[in-house]
């Protein structure tokens, strides 16, 4: 009876998340994975017959009269994986060593180091963009700077260049990595490492073979949460980049409003899904192995 | 800008009482006069919102799937095409109303209501070059504009807009605008293609890089022209070779909730003082050929902002090009990939 009256509870607790997650979040994805697989619509929608050329353009078995297949596709899309794996690798190089110094302060500072790692997301992601152009370009803040102190004298290029993406995809992407390496650090058993250290192991090994594994999951869980957004994203190579250079996300923009091809989009952005899902099996099998190691 | 619009939109509402009822105005940002809609409002008691997009497409999109509660679009003339086409148009008899006559005949374009029974043409304008003299010299189109990087090392940029980017090359080529040729379409890509390197970016940020000294020229719309009243070596020009021109169209919804209103907006907006009123600020063209006596002296005696015939016949407007489009949108991604 307990057991049946638990279940019934457990069930009432989860209703409203399944509800809402079945509504918002698995009827849209059958919807974009339906349309994957039907005809554009001449201005925009979709017209209910099958056609599986969205994706012959893509990976190539277009026929040339419906579709031409076109190799740029993939391109674009290896171009977008790029970009979020380096923004991965840059954001855990810059956050790993400051999520151990924030574990050691006290517990006001670290309060207040938490908070100002928080902030940005009191303000708009767009208008932070902007800043970062105001702050970027030829006249902006720092190349003023820069040309003041004597260090150049020229201004360095930078906006409207893929550096300028590849820096504001990490300024964006900086919590998203350092809060669940933080989680992992501040969890990390220091007795092992000090015993690590009695025991005659170097300073390399015991990163290694103590470290390493146990804030391995939070290093796992940041590249995660940061290479997928980082792999959709379009803002930012449109605001800093110029839109020069055409990623993914821009792409499945640009076929549900200018290009006015639903089913296109709705194609590109099933891969994208195929992609990241890929990912995210991958690193949880890793996860798992690592911990069932230690 | 769009804030302020919709700060005034507010203000407009608070101010008057609901019985007139209300109207939903869905335009482009920054794409009407709030003095316009605040007059609109003292005239009628009718309160006023307004909600903004970038794109016909962005609104296409919204109101095919579904978006309700606006009474009034602005698409320009190939959109209007479309939605008529759609059905998402309403009849308005617009062109039985006694100011009708005011709208000059040239302006009625959309192949769908070639009588005006639709729609009311609302203003025009042209997409051409913002330069600042002082680096560039003169210049007088899109083979000067081109050359501007190599010859002073300044920066230029294009609109981040597809059909406009490839018009270039369609121009320079001697082509339609709204050519469907294949080859065509491939040729204007070609010639983006090839001055690729010295565009620093696909922008809409012109006229504060401009303003800014950070690029010497830009790829812009007319209505730029009033961020740039007191900086005489900031021009604008209408490019020799040729260059596009833009219309929108006020349209009602079939949808609209509020359609008797939104008739009233569109006979209120016949008068020429309103559609003057409205290039005051806008800095763009009217069909309504009384209100072209009223602008500002500073609109009128411009070539480049009130243009002539000479001027108009280098000018192609863009048109629905159907299943088309797909070449496009092909050309637009390669120009937007290639290194």
């Amino acid at each position: 009876m307990a057991v049946k009256r638990q279940s019934v509870v457990l069930g009432v607790l989860l209703a409203p998340v399944t509800l809402f997650l079945g509504v918002f979040f698995l009827l849209p994805l059958c919807i974009i994975a339906l349309f994957s697989l039907l005809t554009p619509g001449l201005y925009g929608g979709v017209e209910w017959s099958f056609y599986h050329w969205n994706y012959g353009r893509i990976f190539g078995w277009a026929d040339g009269i419906n579709e031409i297949f076109e190799p740029i596709y993939l391109q674009i899309l290896w171009r977008s994986l790029s970009f979020a794996a380096l923004t991965v690798v840059l954001t855990l190089i810059l956050c790993y060593p400051v999520a151990f110094w924030v574990s050691r302060l006290n517990d006001r500072w670290r309060l207040v180091f938490l908070f100002l790692i928080t902030l940005p997301f009191f303000c708009s992601l767009i208008v932070r963009l902007y800043a970062w152009l105001l702050i970027l370009k030829p006249t902006g803040l720092l190349n003023t700077i820069l040309l003041w102190t004597g260090l150049i004298s020229e201004p360095l290029e930078i906006l409207y260049t893929p550096a300028a993406v590849v820096l504001g995809m990490v300024y964006v992407m900086i919590p998203f990595m350092f809060l669940p390496l933080y989680a992992a650090v501040d969890n990390l058993d220091r007795a092992q490492v000090e015993a690590s250290m009695d025991l005659g192991a170097n300073r390399i090994q015991t990163f290694l073979k103590v470290i390493l594994p146990q804030t391995l999951p939070g290093i796992l869980g940041g590249a995660v949460i940061v290479f997928i957004p980082s792999v959709g994203n379009f803002v930012v190579p449109d605001v800093l980049g110029g839109a020069k250079g055409l990623m993914i996300g821009n792409l499945v923009e640009q076929q549900f409003l200018s290009s006015r091809n639903w089913p296109f989009g709705s194609a590109l952005s099933m891969i994208i899904m195929g992609v990241v899902l890929t990912v995210l099996m991958v690193s949880v099998t890793r996860a798992r192995k690592v911990s069932g190691h230690a | 800008m769009k804030a302020i619009g919709l700060a005034s939109a507010i203000a407009v509402m608070a101010g008057v009482a609901q019985a007139e009822g209300t109207l939903a105005l869905y335009n482009w940002g920054d794409y009407i006069n709030p003095e316009v809609l605040t007059k609109f409002t003292e005239e009628t008691g009718i309160a006023v919102t307004l909600d903004t997009y970038s794109s016909n497409e962005e609104m296409l999109a919204k109101i095919q799937a579904g978006a309700t509660g606006y009474d009034i679009v602005f698409p320009s003339v190939h959109m209007n095409d479309i939605m008529i086409k759609l059905g998402l148009l309403e009849k308005t008899g617009i062109n039985t109303a006694p100011d009708f006559k005011n709208i000059d005949p040239a302006f009625i374009r959309a192949k769908e209501d070639p009588n005006s029974e639709y729609c009311l043409p609302y203003a025009w304008g042209t997409v051409g070059i913002f330069y600042n003299e002082d680096i560039t010299g003169p210049i007088t189109g899109w083979a000067d504009f081109f050359a501007i990087p190599e010859k002073s090392g300044a920066k230029i940029t294009l609109l981040d807009d597809m059909r406009e980017v490839l018009a270039i090359g369609h121009i320079m080529n001697g082509t339609s605008v709204n050519s469907i040729d294949p080859a065509e379409v491939q040729a204007a890509a070609d010639y983006v293609l090839y001055h690729k390197a010295a565009v620093n970016a696909f922008t809409y940020e012109v006229p504060p890089m401009l303003a800014s000294g950070d690029i010497a020229a830009g790829h812009f719309f007319v209505g730029g022209n009033v961020f740039f009243t007191d900086t005489p070596n900031i021009k604008y020009i209408i490019p020799s070779e040729g260059g596009t021109m833009y219309q929108e169209n006020i349209c009602v919804l079939a949808s609209a909730p509020n359609k008797e209103n939104a008739k009233k907006f569109l006979e209120f907006y016949l008068k020429p003082e309103i559609a003057a009123l409205n290039v005051a600020q806008q800095f763009n063209g009217t069909p309504n050929i009384p209100a072209n006596d009223l602008t500002p002296d500073f609109i009128k005696s411009n070539p480049n902002i009130n243009v002539g015939a000479d001027t108009m016949a280098r000018l192609q407007i863009f048109e629905d090009i159907g299943a088309a489009l797909k070449l496009y949108d092909r050309a637009w991604n390669t120009i937007r990939t290639a290194q």
